[in-house]
């Protein structure tokens, strides 16, 4: 009899914690899903660019001497992009084309709050014409695109 | 239907008709008279020389031609009367159309009751009625009385009391248009001896043209008719009148008609044989080379393709036929077609055959250049495309162009898809960077390469560009 009443007993608080723990999961799952929202929402938000500037060089991150128009003497031709506000870790790619030729693929990595970054092409002699560089983010789309030309 | 059946164009046809007909009225017009005779010689002279040329007879070919020319101004000369009484004496109408008979409305009546009645009164007359050649270079002019006949008249101006009764009287058509008329005397010794000055007169005027002459003998009244080399005594008023007739073209017999009408028939068969003869000798003669270039057309059969480029817009024909339809092949008159019915988009080759270019009769193509022929053909499609300055040269060291303003911005470009799918930029022409010193705008025109594409808006071909430059800084940033 004792055994069947402390199996009544036992089974009795197993159902009390199962439907406490049935109504704590109601209560808590909602905001979980609150929050699950908002960091989706924020991997969606592109980079925000801020500045893209084809230049003479980059010194303390910053352009030298933005241009469309570079001697070929110079030897190397820098694009500088600068993101703010960058809302988590992503890429961006930097598409140099010579006319309208693919040359080079530059990936770049940006990290938040804010990023500055840059690519460069050395310079031949055969590379005199005109150039441009598309700045495009991770899913492919055009963001801007810079033009200038490689004179002598 | 039947000329392009013959393998001749209706140019030939023309050419061959018209020729014929002028031929045709150059036989009636100078018929019965020595010009048809030179002109004849001279059409054997042609003939003479185009076979001497055809031989390879080149001095006798050249002497030919010299002749003909010689001949051509001789005739001219010589013949002057009587081409100027053809083209004088006629209207437009009988000069292009009408068979002539000069003598058709002369009052034959009128002139036999004359004619009998100055010789019942023995009055001395002489009447001459031309007929198709010139008297002027064979006879004095009289003096012009431009009358119309009558019986009176004519017996007024033979009246012995009257100043000009001595001379001719010449008479066209129903007027009495000269008076007086001096006339050559012939001086044949075979002549009758009843013959006077008048008669003598006649027979030389007889001698030397066509006209019919009546003398009236003063001495016997007698009548008599001179025409060409026959004398005719007249001793019944139904003969002069019968030969009146005959000589103004109006005896109307039937057979006289048939006759007529047959050889007109003959003449205008022989005038035809000649021109085609000639035709023909033109057209199958010594084979002459010529080039000609000669656009490409290009026959669609899908109306959405369109041709966007070709390696060449023309082609280079060496055509060979005789001289004359080498010389009167125009531009208009060959052409070259080249089907796209079994072509697809894109790059093709077509081969440019024979059969693809079209040579009036007569014309044979002997080489074509180039043979083959790339053609880029596409569904056009349009695309907004951006413009990017194509700068050369050398910019200042001490500058730095800092910004470019193109306007506009953008052009629409139509092309094939092949090529618009894969293009995102159009260039400018070259622009020299060579002696900018300062800011400034310039206007360049926009290269469109490939060759397949071209702007819709045809005006739109040219871009504005306001640039920036700055002095560089001498620390270098």
């Amino acid at each position: 009899m004792d055994k069947i009443l402390k199996m009544k007993i036992s089974n009795g608080i197993c159902g009390v914690f199962l439907v406490c723990l049935v109504v704590a999961a109601a209560c808590v799952l909602p905001g979980w899903a609150q929050d699950t929202a908002v960091e989706i929402e924020s991997v969606s938000k592109p980079p925000v660019l801020v500045q893209a500037e084809m230049c003479e060089s980059i010194e303390q991150f910053k352009p030298v001497n933005p241009a469309v128009v570079f001697s070929i003497s110079l030897e190397r031709v820098y694009c500088f992009t600068s993101f703010d506000p960058v809302f988590e870790e992503t890429v961006i790619f930097h598409r140099w084309f010579r006319k309208d030729r693919l040359i080079s693929n530059g990936r770049l990595v940006l990290n938040p709050p804010k990023w500055a970054s840059f690519s460069s092409m050395q310079l031949r002699p055969a590379d005199k014409g005109p150039w441009r560089v598309e700045i495009v983010d991770s899913r492919d789309n055009l963001i801007k695109t810079l033009r200038f030309s490689i004179s002598d | 239907m039947m000329a392009q059946f013959f393998g001749i164009g209706w140019q030939n046809v023309l050419d061959i008709a018209l020729n014929t007909y002028i031929l045709f009225r150059l036989y009636v017009l100078f018929r019965g008279t020595n010009v048809l005779r030179v002109l004849l010689a001279m059409g054997a002279l042609l003939v003479f020389r185009q076979v001497a040329f055809a031989m390879g007879l080149i001095i006798t070919s050249w002497v030919m031609q010299g002749v003909i020319a010689v001949a051509a101004l001789v005739i001219i000369v010589v013949f002057r009367n009587e081409i100027s009484s053809v083209l004088k004496t006629r209207d437009l109408k009988s000069f292009f159309w009408g068979i002539p008979r000069q003598q058709l409305k002369t009052p034959v009546g009128i002139i036999v009751e004359s004619v009998y009645e100055l010789a019942r009164k023995k009055i001395g007359a002489l009447i001459v009625l031309p007929l198709s050649k010139g008297m002027e270079s064979v006879v004095q002019e009289g003096i012009p009385w431009q009358g119309k006949l009558s019986k009176e008249m004519l017996i007024s101006i033979f009246w012995p009391d009257n100043p000009v009764h001595d001379g001719a009287v010449v008479i066209q058509g129903n007027r009495v248009t000269d008076v007086g008329v001096i006339l050559p005397l012939s001086k044949r010794t075979d002549l009758p001896s009843r013959f006077g000055t008048r008669h003598r007169a006649a027979v030389g005027l007889a001698e030397q043209t066509d006209a019919l002459i009546i003398v009236v003998s003063e001495e016997r009244g007698t009548i008599t008719l001179f025409r060409n080399r026959q004398i005719y005594d007249i001793n019944d008023s139904r003969v002069l009148e019968k030969l009146l007739i005959q000589h103004a073209g109006g005896d109307t017999s039937t057979g006289d008609i048939k006759k007529w009408t047959r050889d007109l028939a003959i003449a205008a068969t022989v005038c035809l044989v000649c021109v085609t003869g000639l035709w023909i000798s033109f057209s199958r003669g010594v084979e002459t080379l010529a080039t000609h270039d000669v656009p490409i057309e290009f026959v669609k059969s899908d109306q959405n393709m369109e041709v966007f480029s070709s390696s060449a817009s023309s082609v280079r024909l060496l055509v060979s036929g005789s001289r004359p339809l080498i010389r009167a092949l125009g531009p208009d008159r060959i052409n070259v077609k080249l089907n796209l019915a079994n072509t697809t988009a894109g790059e093709t080759s077509l081969s440019v055959g024979r059969n693809a270019v079209s040579l009036p009769p007569g014309i044979s193509v002997k080489s074509i250049e180039p043979s083959m022929i790339d053609v880029f053909l596409g569904v056009p499609l349009k695309k907004e495309i951006p413009v990017q300055a194509f700068w050369v040269g050398r910019l200042s060291p001490d500058l730095i162009m800092t910004q470019v303003a193109i306007t506009p911005k953008r052009i629409i470009v139509v092309g094939p898809s092949q090529v618009l799918e894969d293009m995102n930029t159009l260039f400018t022409e070259p622009i020299s960077l060579d002696g900018i010193a300062e800011s400034g705008k310039i206007t360049a025109g926009i290269a469109f390469a490939p060759s397949t594409i071209r702007p819709e808006d045809q005006k739109k071909s040219e871009v504005q560009l306001e640039y920036t430059v700055r002095k560089r800084d001498k620390t270098g940033s």
